[in-house]
């Protein structure tokens, strides 16, 4: 059964909302790697001295956000209805998980350019809108990127105003929300916390209780990745 | 789910996942439509406290039941701790969210004594008066069980009942009767007088204990309903006994993040030190058709991909020949790794090499515990050097090249020529690797030599023996130190003032419940945690009780000296420990339970059956 032949490629695609956003990137391979073992998916597992199921995460998703538009890749060994492997799944998963649809991917997760969020600060006033509005339309926000360089850790500093591609500013039930796309994917990931420490230093106000939920996620032709 | 307030908090901690619940496999029910509440609470960390598989067992068996809902509640790490108390929120139950105080029953399970200070934290945190003087009301009431409560004289000021033994029969009669006192209205102190009246149950406040002026016992008498002796729980038949057909599955990494196959209960060796050995006896076995059942349904129900078998010293199970290949043959096609921990040395069989063979390969664990033969003899560890040897040879021709060997310090009638047998031992090992030729090629050995403090406990030989002092044990400490001359081999070992507080607890009475609740107080936690152990605040503690540690730790009792859980019984005669005591100073062994019975006493606690002898 098992090969290079003998496998399909899949996608699932899922969300990750509620509570289990504090499900850390690693603890979520652990817990869909369980889930796929409990629903007897037949998923390709790696050849190696440690046989594992063999996973493939298109964007670790950070700690603390939720997200509408999480995938993660497997292989099949066995034929099985999608439909219905979404369903076992879904019976599977503790809550906060969902399974939208599993389908054949139709990108690579190289594809991936830009994700949209919505960033959520708590008490919203009319004063706060107006300086994160003033702040997100600057020409230059310069933050502190944590970096790689070789082994060592370091911190730069990046102009990431490029790297927002889109954004409005509007309040919804006595919040503050912004919803931005950014640049994503292995080039030039922008990760939404750096935005929301320019607002936070632009704006001069305490807001440290922003949510993040990550709605989607696109290819250079803007096109939604699937 | 977990209150609004708490859940703001998350953000800010590390490992938020410890405090939201929601687990697969957690149970939530209509608090509206059940009877009784029961939060088991265990005071350490979540990743500990989820490990643990009386936990497992009694939470699945309260959840059984329709009429009660069973909840888990754990010691918040220090950064939770201290935005809770600055936030308001109270300690709460992982499945509800409503905090300790709003339960009916708030049962702890003692596994260790240094987790003390962590229960009056946690009653604390959440809303609970931390003294049993100061709780009138019916509920909540506090429970404990575990090993500890086997004297649990030193907490008795916090807990109002203690359930000494094995918990799956006597909390489901407790749960009955403090639901039918409930819709009765009782009093606190009416309940009591029902509940002292089952069997396994210690009501500590109806007996009354004195002392003589040398601070030792007096007399402990009993009134009200309470019986002079409390006698341990058992389950008589552990095919019939409860077991959980699923675990929660928790989101982190915890300790034990597996399935877990009970196979016995007791233990046939007799090892002198072990308080595990003594008890938990007497022997019931499960066959291998109950755990491969059981096994089966936690690997089905939590996607686990490695069992591991639980009890202790597993390989003296009788029927292991047969349960290993019952398991192999479903576990390796489903990809489950099938782990087999708490091996001996003397039963090591090639054909069990082999089956461990097959599985991943980690390093391999023996516990010789002592230096020399004769300290082993003394302590009735029956594992002589050459069987050592023979089975390390034949791991090392496995191709195992890591070895761990485990040790103890400060045992009855050791001496620095024990100390330095440890170090002898442990350059055989590595030397035995170099002479053997079928050793993996280009690989070097390591042998890691981990040394504990002994710590006398209750209900064991060596129960009336002194423990070294702290000064002792650093002065071995140096001397085993001193004696390693290998690169390959690494020695750790415990700090000591830690094995003397366990020491202090572990044999302590009742007068300790001050000095528990002054350390609390002085902000003793997690004293099982070096990065949280203050023994400066618990010397102060025990100062202003004027009461002193080497009291209880350091000094030699006698045989007729009336001991503080001596009001508990075991099962095990008094007599035998004591004839094995007098035995360990000559170096006389005993042998096994089923090569002979030593008649310990233990197998009339379940009508003269014991399987070490079936």
């Amino acid at each position: 059964m098992q090969g290079n032949n003998g496998w399909t490629d899949v996608r699932m695609f899922y969300t990750k909302t509620g509570n289990a956003k504090y499900i850390s990137h690693l603890d979520t391979v652990r817990c869909i790697t369980r889930a796929l073992k409990r629903a007897a998916i037949p998923v390709w597992f790696t050849q190696g001295f440690n046989p594992h199921a063999f996973l493939t995460f298109a964007m670790p998703l950070s700690l603390g956000y939720e997200s509408l538009c999480e995938t993660v890749d497997f292989r099949l060994v066995e034929e099985m209805d999608f439909q219905l492997a979404a369903d076992s799944l879904n019976k599977a998963l503790p809550n906060g998980f969902e399974v939208k649809r599993i389908s054949k991917p139709v990108f690579a997760a190289s594809d991936i350019r830009n994700a949209q969020y919505q960033i959520t600060f708590e008490n919203y006033t009319e004063e706060l809108c107006q300086k994160a509005r003033s702040v997100i339309s600057l020409d230059e926000i310069t933050v502190e990127k944590k970096v790689k360089q070789g082994k060592k850790k370091a911190v730069r500093s990046v102009n990431i105003r490029k790297h927002i591609k889109e954004y409005s500013v509007s309040e919804k039930n006595k919040a503050l929300v912004i919803k931005t796309t950014l640049s994503a994917g292995t080039k030039n990931n922008i990760n939404p916390s750096l935005l929301i420490e320019a607002l936070v230093k632009g704006t001069g106000f305490e807001v440290t209780d922003a949510d993040v939920k990550k709605i989607q996620t696109y290819t250079e032709n803007s096109e939604i990745f699937r | 789910m977990i209150p609004k307030e708490a859940e703001k908090l998350l953000k800010k901690v590390q490992k938020p996942a410890r405090y939201t619940g929601g687990e697969l496999n957690s149970v939530i029910k209509d608090k509206d439509k059940v009877k009784i509440r029961y939060a088991f609470c265990f005071p350490d960390s979540y990743e500990i406290g989820m490990s643990h598989l009386g936990m497992k067992i009694l939470y699945s068996l309260v959840n059984s039941r329709e009429d009660a809902w069973c909840e888990r509640v754990f010691a918040p790490w220090e950064d939770m701790e201290s935005l809770m108390r600055e936030n308001g929120v109270k300690l709460y139950a992982l499945e509800s969210g409503d905090s300790l105080s709003e339960f009916d029953i708030i049962g702890f399970t003692m596994q260790y004594e240094l987790s003390y200070t962590n229960v009056l934290n946690m009653l604390d945190l959440g809303g609970v008066p931390v003294l049993k003087s100061e709780r009138t009301s019916l509920t909540p009431l506090v429970i404990a069980g575990g090993p500890c409560v086997c004297n649990p004289e030193p907490i008795t000021d916090f807990v109002d009942i203690f359930l000494p033994g094995e918990g799956e029969e006597v909390t489901n009669e407790l749960i009955d009767l403090l639901k039918e006192h409930k819709e009765k209205g009782s009093s606190r102190i009416q309940f009591l007088r029902e509940a002292a009246k089952i069997e396994g149950v210690y009501v500590p406040e109806f007996y009354n204990v004195t002392y003589n002026d040398d601070g030792t016992l007096k007399s402990v008498e009993n009134f009200e309903t309470a019986p002079a002796r409390v006698k341990k729980r058992i389950v008589s038949d552990l095919n019939k006994a409860f077991y959980p057909e699923n675990f929660v599955v928790p989101f982190i990494d915890v300790v034990q993040d597996r399935t877990v196959g009970e196979v016995f209960r007791g233990c046939i060796r007799g090892c002198r030190f072990c308080q595990a050995g003594f008890i938990y006896r007497p022997i019931r076995e499960k066959t291998p058709e109950t755990i491969n059942r059981q096994c089966r349904a936690i690997s089905d129900s939590t996607g686990y991909d490695e069992i591991s078998l639980c009890s202790l010293s597993t390989s003296d199970y009788t029927e292991i020949g047969r349960l290993i290949p019952m398991l192999f043959e479903w576990a390796l096609k489903e990809k489950i790794n099938v782990a087999l921990p708490s091996l001996r040395v003397d039963n090591f069989s090639d054909e069990l090499m082999e089956e461990l063979k097959k599985v991943r390969r980690s390093s391999l664990t023996f516990a010789p515990e002592a230096g020399t033969q004769r300290l082993r003899d003394a302590i009735n560890k029956n594992v002589t050097e050459e069987e050592v040897m023979r089975t390390a040879s034949k791991a090392f021709e496995g191709g195992w090249s890591a070895v761990k060997l485990y040790f103890m310090m400060g045992l009855p009638t050791e001496t620095m020529e024990d100390i330095s047998g440890i170090a002898k031992l442990a350059q055989k090992v590595v030397d035995l690797y170099y002479e053997n030729p079928r050793r993996q090629k280009g690989k070097s050995v390591t042998v890691s030599v981990s040394c504990a403090s002994f710590v006398p406990k209750p209900f064991t030989p060596f129960q009336w023996e002194p423990q070294d002092t702290a000064e002792m044990l650093e002065e071995k400490q140096k001397h085993l130190l001193s004696s390693v001359k290998s690169r390959k081999i690494s020695i750790s070992y415990h700090q000591s003032d830690t094995s003397l507080l366990e020491g202090v607890l572990a044999r302590g009475d009742r007068r300790l419940g001050k000095v528990i609740y002054k350390a609390w107080q002085k902000g003793c936690k997690f004293d099982s945690w070096d990065e949280f152990f203050d023994f400066s605040k618990w010397r102060e503690a025990f100062s202003e009780c004027s009461l002193s540690p080497a009291f209880y730790a350091n000094r030699r009792r006698e045989y007729d000296e009336l001991l503080p859980w001596d009001h508990m019984d075991y099962g095990i005669r008094k007599e035998f420990l004591i004839d094995e005591d007098i035995k360990a100073r000559s170096s006389l062994t005993t042998p096994h339970c089923r090569v002979k019975c030593s008649a310990c006493g233990a197998n009339k606690l379940n009508g003269g059956k014991c399987d070490a002898r079936k």
